[in-house]
């Protein structure tokens, strides 16, 4: 699956974060974080003729402390969907 | 840098899971240039049982290179087996330090790890390996009662190749517990799960070997391990998260994370876990911390305690071990530990067993483990995104979450097991010489790996940190004690029932 937007996720002690280059969005939960990307999203010229976005949100493993990593080597990758 | 794993290779040189594949292949590979007639791994060290003051057996014969044993008369006598015979112990010892340095140290640095840091630590590690490899092998530690003359010793403490492992264990405990300065020192090289699944990679050698001669036994133990680990997680998981819930009143999120780290593969479960259902990543990291120390809580009980009183079931007892010792690493330790135990004490008992079936059977049932959390993280993920959480941001799990999640170390151990059976299934007639590269590599080598596992997991060991665990300690004991450990007990000798190791010699 090809995504619109391509993002990397990382979740700061109290806030998941997503963000690229050119977008940053957050939320105490994920619910929140949806919310405030698309609200992000739909404010942003280049998509305001788009009827749907998908955005991958990679989970930033390198956050993970590193002596947990040896023991398995993924969070989760997600793909979200936002009707405009 | 960030380290998202987006593509289907992703994190294949900057993870410790691809790095015991790539470094078991290329021992593998070297091994299998025995086909060829040169032994290129018999520069290995290798220990003796010695005896503090013998005159022939003293300290001088506690290392060797490994590929002399090959040389002489009745051996397959390949190309350099005569130098090993002659090879100083010193120079074989230094050739395996310098050889096995730059293999960690070139895996380190792919994977972005502080390589002065990780150089200092594996240097102190590796010797302190060694140093308990050897002392655990001397006579008064090591030999039964019926070796005891052959070393000029009235007694002993009877502990066969066991001696070695407590005593790594035990001395990577003291550092981990007193001397938490040097732990945190060597911490960035103290790696239990790349050792051990190194050290599996090059068990899946020894498999293949042993299925030539017992293929039958193989096999049914394979899949004897994969019945019995699929009874016991669908039973597992279900018990301990309504426990949490409904007795323990954790919350959802913290419930399902523990529960899959008790009941499946610990660590690697409860990641897997936290992330299919999008956990904050801190209930992970308690989780996990929490798991880490009972994982040396079962591996100090189990095998003694199997050894006391599941002597007439010996496969069985190993297959429990696996499922219900967490982290492979704490399980590899825990079934070596058991089968040094039972193979010593079935000596005594006047029984003669070949050694590593009892191991073999608590890693299958280990390696069918891992090989589910993939596929039940994402059934998981499924119920949780679609079933428990219905939020409505049109979020998808994709199957290519089964994959990351894999344990790719999995691969390495079938590829060696699979590609000695076939080698020796088309040319059996190459047995022999294919035994002196496969002897190096799933032998010595992988028991240093073993042994580099007992010190690091002991030095990452902190008992300390299950203070102010309250409940979480207290469910998880309850449930390891009360539940994991009888039921894996009992399926174990449902389907393993009857199973022996093979008589040796």
């Amino acid at each position: 699956m090809k995504p619109d937007i391509d993002m990397t996720m990382v979740h700061d002690g109290k806030r998941w974060l997503a963000r690229n280059g050119t977008i940053e969005a957050s939320g105490s939960t994920l619910e929140e974080l949806d919310e405030n990307l698309k609200a992000l999203i739909i404010s942003n010229d280049k998509y305001k003729h788009a009827t749907s976005v998908t955005v991958f949100m990679g989970f930033d493993y390198s956050t993970i402390p590193t002596w947990i990593r040896q023991y398995h080597t993924h969070y989760f990758n997600r793909y979200v969907t936002f009707d405009l | 840098m960030s380290n998202v794993n987006k593509k289907w290779y992703s994190g294949m040189l900057s993870t410790e899971d691809w790095w015991a594949v790539w470094i078991g292949f290329f021992l593998f590979a070297l091994g299998l240039f025995s086909l060829l007639g040169v032994d290129l791994v018999g520069w290995f060290a290798k220990t003796h049982t010695w005896a503090l003051g013998h005159p022939e057996k003293g300290f001088s014969t506690a290392l060797s290179a490994t590929g002399g044993k090959f040389f002489g008369d009745g051996q397959p006598n390949l190309l350099l087996g005569q130098v090993y015979e002659t090879m100083s112990p010193i120079i074989s010892f230094l050739m395996t330090y310098i050889v096995f340095t730059a293999l960690a140290c070139l895996g380190a640095a792919c994977m972005k790890l502080d390589l002065k840091k990780f150089f200092q630590g594996w240097t102190v590690i590796f010797i302190i390996t060694w140093a308990c490899w050897i002392i655990g092998h001397e006579a008064h530690f090591k030999a039964v009662p019926s070796e005891w003359a052959d070393y000029g010793i009235t007694w002993g403490l009877s502990l066969g190749g066991g001696a070695s492992y407590m005593l790594a264990l035990v001395v990577g405990l003291i550092i981990g517990n007193s001397m938490k300065g040097t732990a945190k020192f060597l911490s960035e090289a103290a790696k239990p799960e790349w050792f051990i699944k190194t050290a599996i990679v090059c068990l899946g050698i020894k498999v293949g070997l042993k299925c030539m001669e017992a293929a039958g036994f193989t096999l049914e133990l394979a899949l004897a391990g994969a019945a019995a680990t699929f009874v016991a997680y669908m039973l597992f998981w279900p018990i301990i998260y309504t426990l949490g819930r409904k007795v323990f009143k954790l919350p959802r999120q913290w419930a399902a994370t523990l529960s899959s780290g008790i009941s499946i593969c610990g660590v690697s479960a409860s990641v897997a876990t936290g992330g299919a259902i999008r956990a904050r990543p801190v209930i992970v990291v308690v989780v996990s911390m929490l798991i880490v120390v009972f994982a040396m809580v079962e591996l100090l009980i189990l095998p003694p305690l199997y050894t006391a009183t599941s002597m007439d079931e010996p496969i069985v007892a190993g297959a429990a071990m696996g499922m219900t010792v967490k982290t492979d690493g704490a399980d590899a330790a825990a079934g070596a530990i058991l089968d040094e135990m039972m193979v010593n004490k079935a000596a005594k008992m006047g029984m003669n067993w070949q050694s590593d079936w009892i191991l073999t059977s608590a890693i299958m049932t280990k390696v069918w483990i891992d090989i589910f959390i993939g596929l039940w993280a994402f059934v998981l993920a499924l119920i949780w995104i679609y079933k428990v959480e219905r939020s409505p941001g049109q979020s998808r799990v994709g199957p290519s979450e089964i994959w990351h999640r894999f344990p790719k170390f999995v691969i390495g151990y079938l590829a060696t097991w699979f590609v000695y059976l076939g080698v020796l299934f088309i040319a059996p007639g190459m047995t022999d010489i294919a035994q002196v590269g496969a002897y190096t590599v799933q032998s010595p080598m992988r028991k240093m790996f073993f042994m580099l596992c007992f010190v690091a997991i002991g030095v990452i060991t902190d008992f300390s940190k299950l203070k102010g665990m309250g409940r979480m300690a207290l469910l998880y004991a309850i449930a390891l004690f009360v539940i994991i450990a009888p039921i894996a007990y009992a399926v174990a000798y449902i389907f393993h029932h009857g199973m022996m190791p093979l008589a040796a010699g």
